[in-house]
C-alpha cells in the first residue's frame, strides 16, 4: 500500500512535466529534449530566491515558475522559432544543445555541490499504518492544481482553442487568423512554469544537484510515449502508470535502477502499442 | 610537444570513428541516435573486461564491434515503425541505462570506480616508449579502413536504400525495398563502428569509469557530424578537427582567465559547444560540406524559371 501511495505521489511529479513535454510536442512537432535542464533550473530558480534572497518557499516556487516561462520564451524566439522552417530532427538536436548550455551555466555558477532548499521540516502524517509525508503532500496539492489550471486553460479558454487548433492542423489554424507565434510563446511559458514546479517539488523532496532533472528526463519521456505523445490528457495517465510502476517494482529490484524500469516499460508499450495508450494512429499519406 | 599532438591527433581519429557511425545512422538512414554514449561504453566495457580476463586484444576488438552492433539493432528493432523521435527516446533511455548497470554492477564493471590497468594490445611487443605513436598509427589506418568500409557501402545499392529510406520510407517500401531490415542493418552498421571506437577509448586511455560515458560524448558526435556536413564522411575529417581544435582551444581560456576554478572553466566550455552547436544549426545547417551525390554534374540546362 505505502508503494501504491508514493507511486502515485511521484506520479503526480513526473506528469507536470510530462504535460509540459506533451504541449510543445503537440504544438511544434518535436520532442523537446531539453525538458531534463529545464526542471534542474527551475530547482536552481527556486533555490536562488530561496536561500540567496531569503524568499520563503511559498513565493520562490511561484517565482521560480515564472522565470523559467521566461527564459522557456526567451529559448524559443531565439532558438527554436530561427530554425522553424527546418526538419523536427535539427529541432530535437537544436534542444539537446540548449539542455547543454542551460546545464552547464548552472554547473558554472553552482557547480557540483549538493544543495537544499531552505525549509522548515514537519513530521509526516501517518494514517492506517499509512505515511505521508509532508512533502508528499505538498506535491500532491500543487500537481493537481497545476494540472486543474492547465485542464481549465486547454478547455475554456481561448488560448486553449487556438492551442488545441494548432496542434490539430496549424495551417488550418493559420487560415483561421490564429496568431501561430503567439501561441506557441504561451506554450512555452506554460511548460516552463509547469516544469519549473515540477523541479521545486523534487528539490524540497530531496536535493538539489545539475542532474536532477537528467535523472527524471527517461521517465518523464516514458510517462508523455505511453500517454501519446501530444495528448496531455493521456500524459498524466502515463505519468501516473510510470510513477506506480517505478515504486512497486522498488520492492522487487533496486531503486538504483528506477530509470532502467521506465526504459523497460516504455520499449514494452511502443511494441505493442506505438501509438500510445491515448494516441490516435496517425494515418500517413 | 610530440606527445600532446600525439594524443589530440588519437582523439581525432576516435572522434572520427563516432562521427562515421553517427553519419550512417543519421546522415545516411535518418536515424537519430540520442545514446551515442552508451553504445560507445558497451564498446569500451566489453573490450575492457575481456582483456582483464586474459583474451587477447584483438579478439576483445572484434567482440567488442560485434556486441555493440547485436545491441545497437535489438534497440533499433523496438522502434523502427515510428518516427524518428521514438528512436531518439528509447536511444536515450538505454544510454541511461547503461549508466546504472555500468555504476551498479560493481562485479562486473568496478561500479564508479570503473577498470584501471587495462592491458594494451601488443604492448610488449612495441615497447613502451613508441607505444603511443603505434597507437595513433593503428588508429588512423583503422580509420582508413573504415572510410573505405563505409564509403563502398554508402555508394552500394544499399546505401542507396539507406537514403530512400531516409527520404521517405513509404515510397522505399512501395518500391520493394524491406524498410525494417534496412534501417536495422543501418544501425548495426554504425554500432559496429561505435564499438570499435570504444575499444580503442578503453585501450588508449588504460581506465574507464561510467562518468566518460555521458551525454557529452553524444553532443560532440552531433557537433563533428554537423560541422563537417550530415552524410558526407569527408567532411567529417574537416569536422573532427574544428571541433577538436575547438575543444583543447577553449581549454587554454583557463589561462586567460585566472579567476575561474577548473570546474567552472570545464562548464563554460561545454556550454560554448552547445551553444555553438545551436549557432551552426542556425546559421549553417548544412555544414561544410555536401553528402555523396550519384552524380557529381550540375544540371546541364538549369531552368530560368527558379
Amino acid at each position: 500500500m505505502q508503494a501504491l501511495l508514493n507511486g502515485l505521489v511521484s506520479g503526480l511529479l513526473i506528469a507536470l512535466p510530462a504535460i509540459a513535454l506533451s504541449l510543445t510536442y503537440g504544438i511544434l512537432n518535436f520532442a523537446n529534449f531539453s525538458i531534463g535542464a529545464m526542471v534542474t533550473t527551475g530547482a536552481y530558480l527556486a533555490y536562488i530566491a530561496n536561500a540567496s534572497f531569503g524568499a520563503p518557499i511559498i513565493l520562490a516556487a511561484p517565482l521560480a515558475a515564472i522565470f523559467l516561462a521566461l527564459i522557456a520564451i526567451v529559448i524559443q524566439r531565439g532558438v527554436y522559432h530561427q530554425i522553424r522552417n527546418a526538419d523536427h530532427v535539427t529541432l530535437l538536436v537544436a534542444s539537446m544543445g540548449v539542455a547543454f548550455v542551460l546545464e552547464n551555466v548552472i554547473r558554472f555558477f553552482y557547480g557540483a555541490d549538493v544543495r537544499t532548499l531552505d525549509v522548515p521540516v514537519a513530521r509526516p502524517l501517518i494514517w492506517n499504518g499509512l505515511r505521508l509525508n509532508h512533502e508528499q503532500l505538498v506535491i500532491v496539492v500543487v500537481a493537481s492544481s497545476a494540472m486543474a489550471v492547465v485542464a481549465f486553460l486547454l478547455k475554456r479558454t481561448r488560448l486553449g482553442r487556438a492551442m488545441r487548433a494548432i496542434s490539430d492542423d496549424p495551417d488550418l489554424a493559420e487560415v483561421r487568423g490564429i496568431e501561430r507565434a503567439r501561441t506557441v510563446d504561451w506554450t512555452w511559458a506554460i511548460s516552463g512554469a509547469l516544469t519549473a514546479l515540477a523541479g521545486v517539488m523534487i528539490a524540497l523532496d530531496g536535493i538539489i544537484d545539475p542532474m536532477i532533472g537528467m535523472n527524471y528526463l527517461v521517465s518523464v519521456f516514458a510517462a508523455a510515449v505511453i500517454g501519446g505523445i501530444g495528448n496531455p490528457f493521456g500524459a498524466v495517465v502515463g505519468a501516473l502508470i510510470i510513477g506506480l510502476v517505478e515504486e512497486t517494482s522498488a520492492l522487487a529490484v533496486s531503486t538504483t535502477y528506477r530509470q532502467g524500469i521506465s526504459f523497460v516499460v516504455l520499449v514494452l508499450v511502443l511494441l505493442a502499442r506505438p501509438q500510445g495508450l491515448f494516441g490516435s494512429v496517425r494515418i500517413r499519406r | 610537444m610530440t606527445g600532446y599532438l600525439v594524443s589530440i591527433l588519437t582523439f581525432v581519429s576516435l572522434a572520427v570513428l563516432i562521427g562515421f557511425a553517427l553519419n550512417v545512422q543519421w546522415g545516411q538512414a535518418g536515424m537519430l541516435n540520442f545514446g551515442l554514449a552508451g553504445f560507445y561504453a558497451v564498446g569500451a566495457y566489453t573490450a575492457a573486461i575481456l582483456s582483464k580476463q586474459g583474451v587477447g586484444g584483438f579478439t576483445a576488438t572484434a567482440a567488442a564491434i560485434v556486441a555493440t552492433a547485436a545491441i545497437s539493432a535489438i534497440v533499433s528493432l523496438a522502434t523502427l515503425r515510428l518516427r524518428e523521435d521514438y528512436l531518439a527516446i528509447t536511444t536515450l533511455a538505454f544510454s541511461e541505462s547503461v549508466r546504472l548497470v555500468l555504476m551498479n554492477e560493481t562485479w562486473l564493471t568496478g561500479g564508479t570506480n570503473g577498470i584501471r590497468d587495462i592491458p594494451r594490445p601488443l604492448v610488449r611487443l612495441i615497447g613502451g616508449d613508441y607505444y603511443e605513436g603505434f597507437f595513433l598509427a593503428m588508429c588512423l589506418v583503422l580509420v582508413a579502413i573504415v572510410y573505405l568500409v563505409l564509403d563502398r557501402i554508402i555508394r552500394s545499392p544499399f546505401g542507396r536504400a539507406m537514403r530512400a529510406v531516409r527520404e521517405d520510407d513509404v515510397v522505399a517500401s512501395t518500391l520493394g525495398k524491406n524498410v525494417l531490415a534496412v534501417r536495422v542493418k543501418a544501425f548495426a552498421i554504425g554500432g559496429a563502428v561505435i564499438g570499435l571506437a570504444g575499444a580503442l577509448h578503453a585501450y588508449y586511455f588504460t581506465y574507464i569509469d561510467p562518468g566518460e560515458f555521458a551525454g557529452f560524448i553524444t553532443v560532440y558526435a552531433f557537433m563533428t557530424v554537423i560541422v563537417g556536413g550530415k552524410g558526407s564522411n569527408r567532411g567529417l575529417l574537416v569536422g573532427a578537427c574544428t571541433v577538436m581544435v575547438l575543444l583543447e582551444g577553449t581549454r587554454f581560456v583557463k589561462d586567460f582567465v585566472p579567476l575561474l576554478s577548473a570546474q567552472q572553466a570545464s562548464s563554460l566550455r561545454l556550454a560554448m559547444i552547445g551553444a555553438g552547436l545551436i549557432l551552426i544549426l542556425i546559421f549553417r545547417p548544412e555544414g561544410l560540406s555536401q553528402e555523396y551525390r550519384l552524380s557529381i554534374r550540375k544540371p546541364l540546362d538549369p531552368d530560368p524559371n527558379t
